[in-house]
């Protein structure tokens, strides 16, 4: 049954070669998810790169449904990139089916890939065990977005005196907002619901790596974003909250980083950024993710390539700013600590080690079963649809269920073909 | 007795060139659809016994995946196929009839001697299915946008249609049958356009009215090309995604998760896949699917004779 799994996905592969474009020898083969606007943005940094005649130069190749191709073509073994961004998210689970090469040799040879030279969590999103898979590349971040004209017009500037807009202050203003007006839109609300979770001391797993969705903190963080919605202060159910933030109707609007991108295109909105609304000033985080370089396993890939590719990083290590661009937050600390950089509004982020403490990566192996499962019922809970409880409930049966299924599954093909 | 052998012998050989010939013609398709449907066909039966993230060997579980899907009332995955199952049967039967009445009564109206400019009629009603469902999502959505969109402002209403129901099926539905009608109505012209004129004037002479013109002339006729196009309309409307995704979501309360979204999520969704049981869920899918198809040949063979 192998050889024909091997026809039907090796034609497969084959297929996605021929679209991506095949890779050669003289050159290093980058996939990436990049299909916005930050794709363009890593266009033309690969540009930068490539014109300093490196002697492998990058090819860029943006892969929408990034995952699905990976896992075919690491099944047969044919047609990986050399290199590849993928998300904080997958590296335990890449790990755990051996799919990516650790980076040691290449932070042997180049100083400047080493854990002081990027922000933490991102560095440390690729950190399984002792070993480094990943370098980081950016973090990209949930962030607060404000109108400041509508805070000036409600006398709502003081909410910004400490960076934390609190749930009291936003609920402050039931009743005071103009017909057709709201203090708070729900994008990114399921990032919110998890940061105000670990806000309140909980988490998206155990020590033992077991889902932990319906749990007391989650529960509590649920019902305070509940609350604001019941008071009249979130935008509707099925309206575009992010169009009224740029239509000047929402005070804030939870959203990420490089949607700052959109945010400019807008004439006359007056838009600044601060950190994700919080119980308290004291505890608060951004909840975010991060782009990561990843050397996915491929027994073709020479030494000199690699080495290659370590030129590669070393040189996005020291040039990115141009990754700014994309409104991201970008990871290496010579970028984000230079002037140039905090020219940019996401330097908020950057601007003290408070702020860069709040960026959190979740990096749990099923991370992406939580996202989806909250996602599939947070709406209906912020609405009213369904109750917390059953929401919440749903969602730990969900992932519960996929984790036992992933747990099930002989992962490691190469391990298995050796023991035979 | 000799030349006879001779005789059969070349004969023999001809007929096998002769069948060497057919698969010249036949192979490349034959070849294409030995890798890209039955191999993967009966890879997704063996996947559906076992579990598989697509990344090693599948293990082999037996029943089941079949056991959660079916008879598991405590498992996600058994409330994941009901729902699903429930929500597309809603989608098949709440567009596959207007996806042949309306085309129909179109395709009739439009071989009225009286109608001007049918091509262009035509034309107008089978561009939409040229359009992808992504660019006519955005369209519909902003159609039925609740504060920008022209029919709430029309209408007065303050519906958020996407978000309550059943207005989020009607709008699934109208965009769906937007895009499906053209079609369907060019198969009916076609097969209508093949109706001698003397059946209708020798059954005006005889006082037959225009009802009946078309329930004992016109729909004998293309009974044929109606079942077809009911059978591939069924089918389709089966194996419905884009639509329900790019409208709702799956939402509100997941009454629009249609089963095939729930299948892309299990194999590719976010984290590892589920493929073993995308694959269980897939295969309960083409079984109902097999079994409406075989109902409607069946229909089909017995109106024959």
């Amino acid at each position: 049954m192998n050889s024909i799994k091997k026809i039907i996905l090796g034609t497969a592969s084959l297929s996605l070669g021929l679209i991506a474009g095949c890779g050669n020898d003289d050159e290093i083969v980058m996939w990436t998810p990049l299909t916005g606007e930050d794709g363009q943005v890593m266009d033309q940094m690969i540009e930068e790169y490539n014109s300093t005649d490196p002697e492998f130069p990058v090819s860029h190749v943006v892969t929408p449904d990034l995952y699905t191709q990976i896992y075919t073509v690491m099944n047969t073994g044919e047609g990986t990139p050399d290199l590849s961004i993928i998300h904080a998210d997958r590296v335990q689970g890449f790990v755990e089916l051996d799919m990516v090469e650790p980076m040691d040799d290449l932070m042997n040879t180049h100083d400047k890939l080493n854990s002081d030279n990027y922000i933490e969590q991102a560095w440390d999103a690729g950190t399984v065990g002792d070993t480094q898979y990943t370098i980081p590349l950016d973090i990209h971040s949930n962030v607060l977005y404000y109108n400041k004209d509508l805070l000036a017009k409600y006398d709502a500037e003081k909410f910004l005196d400490d960076n934390v807009v609190t749930f009291d202050e936003i609920m402050s203003l039931q009743g005071k907002l103009d017909e057709g007006q709201y203090a708070i839109n729900n994008s990114l609300i399921s990032w919110v619901l998890l940061a105000e979770t670990v806000n309140l001391g909980g988490n998206i797993s155990d020590e033992d790596g077991n889902p932990t969705i319906d749990t007391p903190e989650m529960h509590e963080a649920m019902e305070a974003i509940v609350e604001v919605e019941k008071a009249g202060l979130m935008t509707p159910n099925g309206e575009d909250g992010f169009a009224m933030f740029q239509g000047e109707t929402v005070l804030f609007s939870s959203d990420g980083t490089w949607s700052s991108l959109a945010h400019d295109m807008v004439e006359d909105l007056n838009y600044g950024m601060t950190n994700i609304y919080a119980f308290d000033n004291e505890t608060f985080h951004n909840r975010g993710s991060s782009h990561l370089f990843s050397m996915l396993k491929n027994e073709e890939r020479s030494d000199e390539k690699e080495e290659g590719i370590a030129d590669f990083l070393t040189w996005i290590n020291e040039n990115s700013i141009t990754w700014a661009n994309a409104g991201q937050i970008v990871a290496s600390r010579e970028v984000y600590e230079s002037d140039e950089f905090k020219e940019y509004p996401q330097s908020f982020f950057t601007s003290s080690q408070e702020e860069l403490d709040s960026l959190l990566i979740f990096d749990y192996e099923y991370y992406g079963y939580v996202e989806a499962a909250i996602n599939l019922y947070i709406n209906d809970m912020l609405y009213g649809n369904i109750s917390i409880e059953e929401g919440l409930a749903n969602a730990q049966n969900e992932v519960e269920d996929l984790v036992a299924q992933g747990h099930g599954a002989d992962i490691n093909i190469e391990a298995e073909e050796d023991a035979e | 007795m000799e030349n006879s052998f001779d005789n059969d012998n070349t004969q023999h050989k001809n007929r096998k060139g002769i069948k060497f010939k057919q698969w010249v013609f036949i192979g490349p398709h034959f070849i294409f659809f030995v890798v890209f449907i039955l191999f993967p066909m009966i890879y997704g039966f063996y996947a559906s016994f076992t579990k598989w993230n697509l990344i090693g060997s599948p293990s082999w579980v037996g029943l089941e995946n079949y056991e959660a899907i079916l008879m598991d009332p405590t498992s996600s995955f058994y409330s994941q196929f009901r729902n699903g199952l429930v929500n597309t049967l809603i989608f098949v039967a709440g567009t596959v009839p207007l996806q042949v009445i309306i085309p129909l009564v179109l395709a009739v109206m439009l071989q009225h001697k009286g109608v001007k400019g049918k091509g262009f009629f035509q034309a107008i009603f089978y561009i939409p299915g040229l359009i992808s469902v992504t660019a006519a999502a955005l369209v519909w959505l902003l159609i039925f946008n609740p504060r920008l969109g022209p029919v709430n402002n029309l209408l007065g209403s303050n519906v958020t249609w996407a978000v309550n129901q059943p207005y989020a099926w009607i709008i699934i539905f109208m965009m769906t049958l937007w895009g499906a009608i053209g079609g369907n109505m060019v198969i009916y012209r076609s097969a209508m356009s093949g109706i001698s004129n003397d059946l209708y004037e020798a059954a005006e002479i005889d006082g037959a009215t225009s009802f009946v013109k078309f329930f004992k002339i016109t729909l004998p006729t293309i009974k044929f090309p109606l079942l077809y196009t009911i059978v591939m309309s069924t089918a389709a409307a089966f194996n419905v995604y884009a639509q329900p995704l790019m409208v709702t979501s799956g939402g509100p309360e997941q009454s629009t998760f249609v089963l095939m979204m729930y299948i892309r999520n299990l194999a590719f969704g976010q984290g590892q896949s589920v493929a073993g049981m995308a694959a269980a869920m897939s295969i309960l899918l083409g079984i109902v699917i097999v079994i409406i198809a075989a109902f409607q040949f069946r229909l089909m063979y017995r109106s024959s004779k």
